[in-house]
């Protein structure tokens, strides 16, 4: 068959997010703002399009009809041409009944029909709400070479934290032969990152037996990789490098936007390569303006932003006005928020359309993090 | 419902020099992201006018860079459509390349389904609803309205633009405005008319003069008081494009916010095409202070009373002052610009200062490194 898509990608973004607190309160965690001017699912989006993944599945649950509509036909990342799909897949009644999804895996094994029209060879496993920059392309190569059943993206974390992580013990060719899910004595410093490249038919086979299962929690990361690896699949370790945040807590959310603001320049977003940017939505806005006594510094800001004010170490979003005479250090100012004249405010994340009252003083001096929502 | 077709002609722009010697004026960027004809189009699809034709002269490729499918512009894809237009025969006889010949070549008035049309051009900027002219228009009963705009600044700003006498609402002469008086009826160069009078005017230029714009025509009629010509006082803000000058004091101008909103607001949004570019990055050292800044540009010196386009650079002891940079410029270290009007894909290395002044901002050519 002429131009037939050999990979598609299934995007899991459904989660609460509860961490974020109130940013997730009518947002689904991978349409929170990121950068001034994205979202975080931006970041696996135009990861598939780069890598030349023209079908994509986005398994959305909580909150969808934002995140829904974001999507679209998938034209904010080129994934609307002739040989695309773009499908925004929330759960649905059937014949069988109608169902939440119970797990990241049963998100999948519930769309199986969609996988079985679009007929892929491998299937790519992708959580909405990650920050990193990757093709996949070498991944899929990978697991092709090895005759992987599934491969399975690590990353090395310091020994000390790795029992927070699902930890991977490998032989001395990266075949995977220990699983351990948050252990207290981790086997190695391999951290999945939670995304696979499968195997379509095998991954089918082990989707459809975890779904007659009554104990299983229907999770990639509890059941179906256990399942294959006690069958002696073959699961192969794909050694990620590179810049990769799992932004679900507000301070890993502040910490990731300030490697940005903070020009670390180990996520490069101003790539020079048009094949290995991040797009997303574009607002018809101004350019930015800094006013005269305005002064911005360390900082990243989006157009339609009017900085006023004093700005150090910030990311100043779409649409925010800092007023004259406030201070901002370390903030991550998100669309369409106001900050007031004369406001102080240090290691915070304003949420979209707040507006901070005049000569407010707000963490001035904390090292924590704060949600000002 | 009434069915209108907007017309953008860019056929009649006058020359901003070195700006225009590779582009159309429509295509020249403004404000560090926009095009010129951003304005006229946005001012069609705001007015809920989604058939667009524009008229170009030359340099459809920068105009087809910029417009693209046209889809950004326009309400629905189906029914809706930008649609560039040349004249081929012009190409080769420049002097018959009229906005009226494009019309007549490509446009098959006989079977096309509107009941009026939109004229504008690319250079007078402004945030303009075209609906209630074309309701005063057909309530009036004249074959063309002209829109106007009363200014008392026709000495410095409008030179050469034409100025009406108008009594009673009609526009009963026309004149260049060179600049004598300070107070006039300027034309903004844009029309309503309804498909009858445009095929009018297509057939009457061939008995007329067959170098005649559209806009050669209306005063024509004027003139020869042929038709009803009915003036249209536009109350708004207006942004003169008709030379170098008017460019840059305008831009500069445009710093100033409240001379911002009153060209642009909320609720007349002027749509862009879109180049995925990442936020603007300020660095430890940045000085920015009254200044535009479009995304993409990495800004690590001293910008003062700037406009700096998409994916400038400015290194680090740069100093910039009253300074319009197109896109993807740098300025290396320790270079110090001040009235320099720079157009895109610049070096600045070598040279460690340049200064102009008001009257005097300093061009400097495409690509040039220097």
């Amino acid at each position: 068959m002429l131009n037939k898509n050999k990979v598609v990608a299934m995007i899991l973004a459904g989660g609460k997010g509860t961490r974020l607190e109130s940013l997730t309160k009518k947002t689904a965690k991978p349409a929170v703002s990121f950068a001034a001017k994205y979202r975080i699912i931006d970041f696996p989006l135009s990861n598939c399009a780069n890598s030349g993944i023209n079908v994509v599945g986005v398994l959305t649950q909580y909150e969808s009809t934002l995140l829904d509509s974001y999507i679209g036909n998938g034209e904010k990342w080129g994934l609307n041409g002739v040989h695309c799909l773009m499908s925004t897949l929330a759960p649905r009644q059937t014949e069988e009944g109608a169902n939440w999804y119970k797990g990241t895996a049963d998100a999948i094994t519930q769309n199986i029909d969609f996988l079985d029209n679009a007929d892929p060879e491998y299937v790519v496993i992708l959580s909405g709400d990650h920050i990193y920059k990757t093709s996949y392309a070498e991944m899929i190569k990978l697991h092709e070479d090895s005759k992987a059943d599934v491969t399975i993206s690590v990353i090395e974390v310091d020994l000390k934290e790795a029992s927070r992580f699902g930890i991977m013990a490998v032989d001395n060719k990266d075949r995977i032969v220990e699983f351990q899910e948050k252990p207290k004595v981790p086997k190695s410093n391999l951290a999945s990152m939670g995304v696979y490249v499968f195997t379509w038919k095998t991954l089918r086979k082990y989707l459809k037996k975890d779904d007659k299962d009554p104990n299983s929690d229907h999770d990639f990361g509890k059941n179906i990789i256990p399942n294959m690896l006690k069958d002696k699949c073959k699961l192969q370790a794909y050694r990620f490098k590179g810049y990769w945040r799992d932004v679900g807590t507000l301070a890993s959310l502040h910490e990731a936007n300030m490697d940005i603001a903070l020009d670390k320049m180990e996520l490069n977003l101003y790539d020079e390569d048009p094949t290995n940017r991040i797009y997303t939505e574009d607002i018809y806005s101004v350019p930015q303006y800094v006013g005269k006594n305005g002064r911005i510094t360390r900082s990243i800001a989006n157009q339609g932003a009017i900085i006023l004010g004093d700005v150090d170490s910030c990311v100043i979003s779409t649409g925010a006005i800092i007023e004259s005479t406030s201070k901002l250090t370390r903030c991550v100012v998100m669309e369409n928020a106001t900050i007031k004249k004369g406001a102080r405010i240090h290691n915070a994340i304003i949420a979209p359309g707040v507006t901070v009252e005049g000569d407010a003083v707000i963490n001035v001096g904390s090292d924590d993090v704060v949600l000002i929502a | 419902m009434r069915r209108i077709i907007g017309i953008c002609d860019l056929h009649n722009e006058p020359s901003l020099g070195e700006l225009t010697a590779k582009r159309p004026l429509g295509a020249v960027t403004f404000l560090g992201r926009y095009g010129l004809i951003d304005f006229t189009l946005s001012n069609f699809s705001n007015s809920h006018i989604d058939r667009v034709y524009v008229l170009i002269k030359n340099g459809i490729v920068a105009i087809k860079r910029h417009v693209g499918s046209g889809s950004i512009w326009t309400n629905n894809t189906k029914l809706g459509f930008i649609e560039l237009l040349i004249n081929e025969k012009g190409l080769r006889y420049p002097s018959f390349n009229t906005d009226i010949n494009n019309i007549q070549r490509n446009i098959p008035l006989d079977e096309a389904d509107f009941d009026y049309a939109v004229i504008a051009p690319s250079y007078y900027l402004s945030s303009m609803d075209f609906r209630p002219i074309i309701e005063k228009h057909v309530k009036s009963g004249a074959d063309v309205t002209c829109v106007y705009k009363h200014v008392d600044n026709a000495d410095t700003d409008y030179f050469r633009a034409d100025k009406f006498v108008v009594k009673d609402g009609k526009i009963t002469k026309t004149s260049k405005n060179l600049g004598r008086v300070k107070e006039a009826d300027i034309s903004l160069d844009t029309f309503i008319v309804s498909k009858k009078i445009l095929k009018k005017i297509v057939s009457d230029s061939v008995k007329v003069s067959e170098l005649f714009s559209i806009n050669d025509m209306i005063n024509y009629y004027v003139e020869e008081n042929a038709l009803s010509v009915q003036g249209y006082e536009f109350e708004g803000y207006v942004v003169p494009i008709l030379n170098l000058k008017n460019y840059v004091e305008h831009s500069l101008n445009l710093l100033n916010y409240h001379v911002r909103s009153l060209l642009m607001f909320k609720e007349w949004p002027i749509y862009t095409t879109t180049h995925n570019t990442p936020p603007a990055l300020y660095g430890k050292d940045a000085d920015v202070k009254n200044s535009f800044v479009a995304n993409g540009a990495i800004i690590k010196g001293k910008v003062h009373n700037c406009i700096i386009s998409r994916d400038v650079v400015v290194e680090k002891g740069a100093e910039l002052k009253n300074c319009i940079i197109f896109t993807q410029t740098q300025v290396a270290k320790d270079v110090k610009l001040e009235y320099v009007l720079s157009d895109k894909n610049v070096v600045f290395k070598e040279v460690k200062k340049l200064q102009g002044d008001p009257d005097n901002i300093i061009v400097i050519k495409q690509g040039a490194k220097i």
